[in-house]
């Protein structure tokens, strides 16, 4: 049954050619250079520090390494982090 | 993100202490919170800053994630208007000194009249008091300085033009006097009588019936100018006009022919005293003998604090000394001396208009060392003057 809803999702995102973050409930994760990430429709945070910031998303979890990093700004669905970029790790449930 | 939106709603810096914190962070973003500038501390402290009406939800959840939440500060309009209540007697005075300074500002504080007699301006200023102003009133409300003007004119009719200036916290008025004629006729019958003894030169009875021709010669108290119109009759008006008589003046001057002058030879001393109300401490000066002749001339100073006469005064007292010189003067000078003397001192005791005509020597002599000179003087002038007629009824 989920299976099947996740092919038609797939499908009509291909179809229709809509954005695939809005389809799939995916995070939307933009980074700029090295200094900001800019993450979009996640369901929340998981941990915060100043090198590791766990985040959820609907299938799994995000890790984001770096140092020093800071939350620039919190909203619902939005993050906007600072610092020192490393890595972006997605973790899958 | 710091925008003007922030500065009026206000932002504050929150510290937020204990072992829930991301799960407490997350429900209140959930909520509509709006979470900026985070850091962390430690393990379980984290520093954020967040809007100011979010401060309520942040308070409602802390208890369900057993967090520590404490304000570190504000910034904004609100937190500016609650550190301005908390000052509020710096604020009150503030309000103050400006209440006072527009209030004295607008205080009529002097109103200077000129041009006008005392009592002219004591009216003026009663009627400015009546029209309320006045020193120390509020020139607020006040009428305008160009319907004090016409208000004055209308109130006062001795007044030709009144120029009324405010300047600054004064009033300046500046008055001219309407001259007024004595319209008033002066009825009551009279007579034009001789002053004095004197042959007629001139007549010009403005009103009467003329009584002398010219080169009569009329003595003191005779009638000049009758009021009564007709003869025999009893009607009677005031009678006016000038008649020009010539008259005369014996001079009688005796005057010596040796004459002393006290001359001052230039050399002056001065003596300083500090008067304190009676007595007075010499200060400079006070050693010169009393030797050989000489000119006192005393001034003292008037010094004033505010208006007020001080008892403190300076006196200066300068002595000139002075050389005695008899002079002999021949019988001509003294004969001009006298002539020149004698009618300076005429012209003085006549009337104004009237006019020295001639002058004559009678008799010159010397004797004793003194010149007796005997003058004559023949003089023009208006002998007329009004005597009432009393009308037996």
């Amino acid at each position: 049954m989920s299976k099947w809803q996740q092919q038609l999702r797939t499908w009509i995102s291909r179809y229709f050619d809509l954005p695939s973050d809005v389809m799939l409930d995916l995070p939307r994760i933009t980074t700029i250079g090295s200094i900001h990430v800019y993450i979009e429709n996640h369901t929340g945070l998981l941990h915060f520090s100043d090198e590791e910031v766990r985040i959820q998303y609907k299938k799994g979890q995000v890790r984001i390494l770096g140092k020093d990093l800071g939350v620039k700004m919190m909203l619902k669905e939005e993050l906007l982090l600072e610092g020192e970029l490393k890595s972006v790790e997605f973790l899958p449930e | 993100m710091k925008n003007q939106h922030d500065f009026f709603q206000g932002i504050m810096k929150v510290q937020v202490e204990g072992p829930l914190i991301e799960p407490f962070l997350q429900a209140c973003t959930k909520r509509g919170c709006q979470i900026t500038n985070m850091r962390r501390l430690d393990a379980s402290l984290v520093i954020l800053t967040i809007r100011l009406k979010d401060w309520k939800i942040f308070r409602q959840l802390r208890k369900k994630y057993r967090c520590k939440i404490s304000i570190k500060g504000g910034k904004g309009l609100p937190f500016i208007i609650q550190h301005m209540i908390g000052r509020l007697s710096v604020l009150l005075a503030f309000i103050a000194a400006v209440v006072i300074i527009f209030v004295l500002a607008n205080t009529l504080w002097s109103i200077k009249v000129d041009g006008l007699s005392p009592e002219l301006e004591a009216d003026v200023e009663s009627k400015l008091n009546s029209y309320g102003v006045s020193p120390g009133k509020l020139t607020i409300g006040m009428k305008d300085p160009i319907e004090i003007q016409q208000q004055l004119l209308e109130d006062i009719p001795d007044l030709l033009w009144i120029g009324v200036k405010k300047q600054g916290t004064s009033y300046h008025l500046y008055g001219v006097e309407k001259t007024r004629y004595d319209t008033e006729m002066n009825t009551r019958p009279s007579n034009l009588v001789a002053a004095k003894k004197g042959m007629i030169i001139e007549t010009f009875i403005k009103k009467g019936r003329p009584m002398v021709s010219v080169y009569d010669v009329v003595q003191k108290g005779q009638i000049l100018a009758t009021g009564q119109l007709v003869e025999e009759e009893d009607l009677f008006i005031h009678s006016e006009g000038e008649v020009i008589a010539e008259t005369w003046y014996r001079v009688a001057q005796s005057l010596p022919m040796e004459q002393v002058l006290s001359l001052t030879d230039g050399s002056v001393e001065s003596e300083y005293l500090l008067k304190i109300g009676k007595f007075a401490l010499p200060i400079w000066g006070f050693w010169r003998g009393e030797e050989g002749d000489f000119r006192e001339e005393s001034h003292s100073s008037n010094w004033s604090i505010f208006g007020f006469h001080i008892p403190v005064n300076m006196k200066t007292i300068d002595y000139y000394s002075i050389d005695r010189k008899a002079y002999e003067s021949s019988r001509k000078d003294i004969e001009e001396i006298g002539v020149s003397s004698a009618r300076s001192n005429l012209q003085q005791e006549l009337d104004p208009d009237a006019e020295i005509k001639d002058e004559k020597v009678l008799h010159l002599s010397e004797e004793n060392g003194k010149v007796k000179l005997i003058l004559m003087y023949k003089v023009y002038e208006n002998i007329a003057v009004t005597k009432y007629v009393s009308q037996g009824d």
